[in-house]
């Protein structure tokens, strides 16, 4: 299937859930978080939430500084 | 009101969504600013000059030379001064009606606690993730609002939290305490994007406190680079130690 991944295109599996996208991706890491078209989807639910054609994906880092 | 404070709050007197009501809120509110770096000197600024009653300003740092490119309560008069101190005597000069009140020390524990206890709201101003996360779980413990900016390099972040926590707290974003190695000190900051992020603190304070509608559920994305937003609905996690189970609140 086809996703966007920040804004670029990206082929992957079918059936591929967050958690194994990430990790495919090597950015499975602390202070990070995930949109699913301009929708937040809390990290716990990451392991299960299986990923749709069309999706549009943004990873982001937290900011602390101020 | 007496008449030099309609004089002084004339020009928001006016907008129909504050008028008299609206600024009798503000003058009987009071807000706890965590943190008067970048995103505090604006945010204090606009919320005494607007007439908030009441301000609590918290920070246990001293001026340092290389803060007054961007935290502009300060001038080259002030290093080597508290903060809390500097900033209550210049706030006191720009609106000498409203009250300031200094905590000259990081805020954790029970000063903590008890800072948010007794406040309207929240502006979390501060400059690392320990600090964010311990004023969160203060606020839902509490059920004080907060209203938390952050800013590194081109970017910034910025969400309006309310009770009753329908789309979840700080924590159901940033589970986990990691301290993000991008801090100002390290991978510096431009003034007006901390000052962008600030001044929305204070925007959106004044909303809040005045009965406007906040900008609440959504967490904003500034791009100074490209100059764009990104708004991205928040959702609560389900297992949040914070606002999610019954064994919330660890206080």
């Amino acid at each position: 299937m086809h996703i966007h991944f920040n804004d670029e295109p990206l082929q992957c599996p079918d059936n591929l859930t967050l958690a194994k996208l990430l990790e495919q991706l090597r950015l499975l890491k602390p202070g990070v978080a995930l949109a699913i078209n301009q929708t937040i989807v809390p990290r716990e639910k990451w392991e299960t939430h299986l990923l749709h054609d069309g999706d549009h994906i943004l990873l982001f880092q937290a900011i602390a500084g101020g | 009101m007496n008449d030099t404070d309609f004089m002084r709050y004339s020009r928001q007197l006016l907008l129909e969504d504050i008028a008299l009501e609206g600024q009798q809120k503000l003058l009987a509110s009071k807000v706890l600013i965590v943190g008067l770096g970048g995103l505090g000197s604006p945010a204090a600024l606009y919320l005494a000059a607007a007439g908030v009653g009441t301000l609590v300003l918290a920070d246990d740092d001293s001026v340092h030379i290389s803060n007054l490119q961007r935290q502009i309560l300060f001038t080259s008069d002030d290093l080597e001064q508290p903060k809390s101190q500097v900033a209550q005597r210049h706030l006191q000069r720009l609106n000498p009606d409203i009250k300031l009140q200094v905590i000259g020390e990081r805020l954790a524990g029970e000063v903590l606690n008890q800072a948010v206890k007794n406040t309207d709201l929240v502006l979390d101003c501060s400059d690392n993730m320990a600090t964010r996360q311990a004023v969160n779980a203060a606020c839902v413990a509490h059920n004080k609002p907060l209203i938390s900016a952050s800013a590194v390099g081109f970017g910034g972040q910025l969400m309006v939290l309310t009770p009753p926590w329908e789309t979840g707290c700080y924590r159901c974003v940033w589970p986990d305490e990691h301290e993000p190695e991008r801090n100002c000190r390290t991978a510096g900051i431009i003034g007006p994007v901390v000052g962008v992020m600030g001044t929305l603190q204070a925007l959106e304070a004044i909303k809040l406190l005045s009965g406007m509608a906040p900008a609440t559920g959504t967490l904003r994305l500034f791009d100074a680079r490209q100059h764009s937003w990104r708004s991205l609905a928040m959702q609560k996690a389900a297992n949040c130690p914070v606002c999610g189970g019954l064994d919330a609140h660890p206080l």
